[in-house]
C-alpha cells in the first residue's frame, strides 16, 4: 500500500552499506600506510583504499537519490490520502528527513573540502537515523492524516527548517566524535591507529564549529516560524509548551557554544564534547519530549 | 576587558588611538560595563536560562497542589512552591535573567559595535613585514619582477575576489590593505539588538494588549466588550477525514457593529478572522453542557405498559402529538444534574455528561409538566397525574465553538524583531570577516612580498582562500 516503505528501506540498506564502505576506507588507508612505511617499490594495499572511498561515495549518492526518491513518494502518498503532502509529518517521515539532509550536508562538505573519512561517523549519523526510524512501529511509518492544528502550510517551512538544523547539529556531533577519537590515538602514538587516515584536529574542530554557526540560525528561523504559526493557529506566539521550550532550551545552549569561542582558546577537545553533549540534547529534544514529556506537538 | 574576544592587538591598540574610551558612561563605573558587556556573563546567562527553562518541562507547570503532592509528596512539594518550579517562566527570577540577558547584549552592542562601524570606513594600511609574520597566515614570496608592477597585480587579484583594497607608498616599500566580509560582523550586531527588540514587543503586547477564551454557540449573538462589537455565531460543523479522524472543526461568524452586519468569514484552525485589531482563532469544540440539539422520547401507555409513539423533538419548538393529546417540547438540559434545594436551581455540576438529564415541558389537556428525565435512570420519574410514561430514547448534543480572542500590539515589534535577528544570524554565518595585509618590498629589479592575513572564524575556509592566493601570487607573469 506504501511504496514509499519500501524505497526506505532500501536508503537503509545503501546507507549501511556506505557506512561499511566508509570504514573501510579508513581501514585501508591505516594499512597502506603501515605497507608503504615498511618499504617503498612494494605494491601495498592502500591501492585498495581509494577504489572503496570512490565506491563508499558512490553508494552514498545512489543512497541520497534513493532517499529522495522515498520522500518525494511520501509526499504523493499523503497528498493522495488527505492532500496535504509535506513528508516530513510524523516521527518516522521526520527522521527519513533529517537522514536525507545530513547526507546532502556531508556530501557538499566531501566535495568541496575533499576529506572522505568523516563519512565514516556522519554518513552511520544519517543511517542511525533511518534505521532507528525502521524500528518505529508500523502504524507509525504510514501515512496517518494530520490532525487540524497541523494541518497547514506552515508544517512544510516550520518543520523542514528546525529538522534540518537538528542535522547540522548531527554533523557536529559525529565530528566531536571524531575528534575526540583522533585525538586519542595521536596521544597514543599514531602508527597503530586508523585514525592516521583522518582530517588534522584543527580542521575537525573547525568543521564541528562551522556546522553549528549553520545549524544555530536555522534552529533560531525554525523556532520563530513555529511562533508564528501558532500566533496564526492559536492566538498566542509562545505558551511554553515542552517541545518548543526544548528547541529554546538547545538554542541557548549551541548559543553559549558560539559565544565561548569566541573567547581565545575555547575550541578542540571541549569544543568536541560540548557538541557531543549539545547532539545529545537535539536528540532529546527531537525524540525524548515526544515520548516523554507531553504536549501540543507531541504527534507521534 | 573582563574577557579576551579573538581580536588581534593591532585593532585594540588603534581602537585607544582613535579614542573611543573617551565616552564617559554617565559615571557608572568602568567595571561593571565591563561585567555587563562580558563574553563569560553572556555564556552564563545562556546556560542559566536553558537549565532554568529545562526545569519547567520536567515538572508539570500551572497544576492543582494536589496534583503535586500526589506526584512528588508533599515536602518536595514545600520546595516546589518556595522557589517557584510550579510555574518557572512567569517567576521573576527567570525574568530577572532573561532580562540581564538582554542588557548584557545591547552593552556589548554599545561597546564593540562602534569599533567595527570604525573599521568599515577606515583601513589599517602600513604594517610592517614583522607584524605580516606574526599573523596566522602568512607568506614570503620572492618575485622577479618589479615592485610597482607586482602591487598592481596585488590589486587587481585581490579587488577580483571582491576584496576592499586600499594601498600606500611608504619607506619601507608598498603596503597593500585587504578587507572582506565586516557585514558578517554587523549581522551579529544586528542580532544582539534585535533580541531586545523581541522582548520589547513581547513586554508591550503583555501590557497593551488581551487574551481570552469564549464558547458560542451557533445562532447566538455575544457582544465583545475589548472590541466594542457584537459576534453572532452562525453554523458550527465539523469535517472528517475518510477514516473518520477529524479533518477540521469550523465556524462561520458575522461580526455586528452599530447594528450592522460588517463581515462574515468561516474559521478554522489556522484560519482566525481579524476585525478592529481584534484576531478571533478557531480554538476548540465542545459538547455543550445545559443544551441540546434534539432529543428522542419514547411514550409509553401507563394501562397497557406499551411504547405508543416515538417522538423526536427539535430543542425549544414545541410538537403535537394529536393522537394521545400532547404537546412537548424540549426545554432544559444539564449535562451532568445537580439540584440546589435553596435556589431550586437546576444546573450541571461539571462540563462533562456524565448523568444527563433533559426537562420536558407537557401540555396534556389543561395539565401542564415540566419533569427533569434522566437519561442513565429511565423510568424513575413518574408523573402521577399523567395516562402516560416519557423516556429518553438518546439526545444529539449542541457542538459548542471554542473561539480564542485577543489583541496584541506588539505583535508587529516582535516580528520586526525575529526578521532582525534571523537577518543578523544569517550574515553572521554566511559571511566571515577577513583582513589581509601586503608588504611589497623592492629588491633591485626584484621583489619580496610578505603577504599576511586573519579572520574571526572560518579558518578552514580561509586557509584554502589563502593558500589560492598565495598560487597565484607566485605564479604571477
Ligand atoms: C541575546 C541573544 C544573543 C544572540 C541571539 C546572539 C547572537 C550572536 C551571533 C549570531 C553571533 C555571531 C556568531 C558567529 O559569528 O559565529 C554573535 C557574536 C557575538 N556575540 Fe552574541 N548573541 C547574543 C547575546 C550576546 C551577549 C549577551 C553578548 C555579550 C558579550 C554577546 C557577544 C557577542 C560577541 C562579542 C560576538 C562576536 C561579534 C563579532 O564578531 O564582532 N552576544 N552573537
Amino acid at each position: 500500500m506504501f511504496t514509499s516503505l519500501f524505497l526506505f528501506d532500501l536508503t537503509f540498506w545503501l546507507y549501511l552499506a556506505a557506512v561499511a564502505l566508509y570504514i573501510g576506507f579508513v581501514a585501508l588507508g591505516r594499512t597502506g600506510l603501515q605497507l608503504a612505511a615498511a618499504g617503498p617499490g612494494q605494491l601495498s594495499t592502500s591501492d585498495w583504499s581509494a577504489p572503496v572511498g570512490q565506491l563508499a561515495t558512490l553508494i552514498t549518492v545512489v543512497g541520497l537519490f534513493v532517499n529522495t526518491a522515498a520522500l518525494s513518494t511520501r509526499a504523493y502518498e499523503r497528498y493522495q490520502l488527505t492532500g496535504a503532502f509535506a513528508p516530513w509529518s510524523n516521527q518516522f517521515e521526520a527522521m527519513a528527513f533529517v537522514a536525507w539532509a545530513i547526507i546532502v550536508g556531508y556530501l557538499l562538505l566531501e566535495f568541496t573540502y575533499g576529506i572522505k573519512a568523516i563519512g565514516a561517523f556522519v554518513v552511520s549519523i544519517a543511517f542511525l537515523a533511518i534505521g532507528a526510524a525502521s524500528l518505529l512501529p508500523y502504524r507509525y511509518q504510514t501515512a496517518e492524516p494530520l490532525v487540524p492544528a497541523l494541518n497547514s502550510y506552515w508544517i512544510y517551512i516550520h518543520v523542514s527548517v528546525t529538522l534540518t538544523s537538528y542535522a547540522a547539529f548531527a554533523m557536529a556531533g559525529g565530528l566531536g566524535v571524531m575528534y575526540l577519537l583522533k585525538e586519542r590515538a595521536e596521544r597514543k602514538g599514531l602508527q597503530s591507529s586508523v585514525t592516521t587516515a583522518f582530517p588534522s584536529l584543527e580542521t575537525i574542530d573547525e568543521l564541528g564549529y562551522k556546522a553549528i554557526t549553520i545549524g544555530f540560525p536555522l534552529l533560531a528561523f525554525g523556532v520563530i516560524l513555529g511562533a508564528m504559526w501558532a500566533n496564526y493557529a492559536w492566538g498566542g506566539y509562545w505558551s511554553w509548551d515542552p517541545k518548543e521550550t526544548w528547541s529554546l532550551i538547545v538554542w541557548f545552549i549551541y548559543g553559549a557554544y558560539i559565544h565561548a569561542r569566541m573567547t581565545r582558546g575555547w575550541g578542540g577537545h571541549r569544543a568536541a564534547i560540548y557538541a557531543i553533549f549539545g547532539f545529545l540534547m537535539v536528540i532529546f529534544c527531537f525524540w525524548g519530549v515526544n515520548f516523554l514529556l507531553s504536549g501540543l506537538h507531541a504527534y507521534a | 576587558m573582563a574577557d579576551s574576544i579573538a581580536e588581534d592587538p593591532l585593532s585594540k591598540k588603534s581602537a585607544e588611538l582613535v579614542g573611543w574610551n573617551r565616552f564617559d558612561w554617565s559615571g557608572l563605573p568602568g567595571k561593571v560595563v565591563d561585567v555587563l558587556s562580558s563574553l563569560k556573563l553572556a555564556i552564563s546567562l545562556f546556560i542559566a536560562l536553558a537549565i532554568l527553562s529545562a526545569i519547567g518541562t520536567v515538572i508539570q507547570q500551572g497544576e492543582s497542589s494536589d496534583f503535586y503532592i500526589k506526584e512528588y509528596g508533599e515536602p518536595l512539594f514545600q520546595w516546589f512552591q518556595t522557589f517557584g518550579f510550579t510555574d518557572v517562566y512567569n517567576q521573576t527570577w527567570f525574568r530577572a535573567v532573561l532580562g540581564l540577558l538582554i542588557v548584557n547584549s545591547l552593552t556589548c552592542f554599545y561597546k564593540r559595535f562602534p569599533g567595527i562601524w570604525r573599521s568599515m570606513r577606515q583601513s589599517q594600511i602600513n604594517v610592517s613585514p614583522t607584524f605580516i609574520a606574526g599573523l596566522k597566515q602568512h607568506a614570503e614570496i620572492p618575485l622577479d619582477r618589479e615592485s610597482g608592477h607586482v602591487a598592481e597585480q596585488m590589486i587587481d587579484i585581490l579587488g577580483g575576489k571582491g576584496y576592499r583594497v586600499s594601498a600606500k607608498r611608504t619607506d619601507n616599500g608598498i603596503s597593500v590593505f585587504a578587507t572582506k566580509g565586516i557585514m558578517g560582523r554587523v549581522g551579529a550586531h544586528v542580532a544582539h539588538v534585535s533580541a531586545a527588540v523581541i522582548v520589547l514587543g513581547g513586554l508591550i503586547g503583555t501590557v497593551t494588549g488581551f487574551q481570552d477564551f469564549g464558547i458560542g454557540l451557533p445562532g447566538e449573538t455575544y457582544y465583545i466588550p475589548q472590541g466594542d462589537f457584537s459576534l453572532k455565531v452562525e453554523k458550527f460543523w465539523m469535517d472528517y477525514y475518510e477514516n473518520g479522524a477529524v479533518k477540521s472543526y469550523n465556524s462561520t461568524l458575522t461580526v455586528i457593529d452599530d447594528g450592522q452586519e460588517k463581515l462574515t468569514k468561516t474559521i478554522f484552525v489556522n484560519n482566525p478572522l481579524v476585525y478592529n485589531g481584534i484576531w478571533l482563532y478557531q480554538s476548540s469544540y465542545g459538547d455543550h453542557w445545559d443544551r441540546i440539539d434534539s432529543a428522542r422520547i419514547l411514550i409509553a401507555d401507563k394501562g397497557s405498559d406499551q411504547v405508543v409513539s416515538d417522538v423526536m423533538l427539535e430543542w425549544g419548538t414545541p410538537m403535537e402529538v394529536p393522537e394521545l393529546g400532547l404537546t412537548l417540547n424540549v426545554t432544559g438540559f444539564a449535562a451532568d444534574f445537580s439540584f440546589d434545594s435553596k435556589t431550586k436551581q437546576v444546573s450541571s455540576k461539571t462540563s462533562e455528561h456524565k448523568n444527563p438529564a433533559v426537562q420536558l415541558t407537557i401540555a396534556e389537556g389543561d395539565h401542564r409538566f415540566n419533569p427533569w428525565l434522566f437519561v442513565d435512570f429511565p423510568g424513575i420519574i413518574d408523573i402521577p397525574e399523567s395516562k402516560y410514561a416519557f423516556e429518553i430514547a438518546g439526545y444529539l448534543p449542541s457542538k459548542y465553538t471554542g473561539l480564542q480572542m485577543g489583541r496584541n500590539p506588539g505583535i508587529t515589534i516582535v516580528w520586526t524583531g525575529c526578521l532582525m535577528i534571523v537577518v543578523g544570524m544569517a550574515l553572521s554565518s554566511s559571511i566571515f570577516h577577513r583582513r589581509l595585509w601586503v608588504n611589497i618590498q623592492p629588491q633591485g629589479t626584484k621583489t619580496v612580498l610578505h603577504f599576511g592575513g586573519n579572520t574571526h572564524k572560518g579558518n578552514i575556509d580561509f586557509t584554502r582562500e589563502f593558500s589560492a592566493f598565495t598560487e597565484r601570487i607566485k605564479g604571477m607573469a
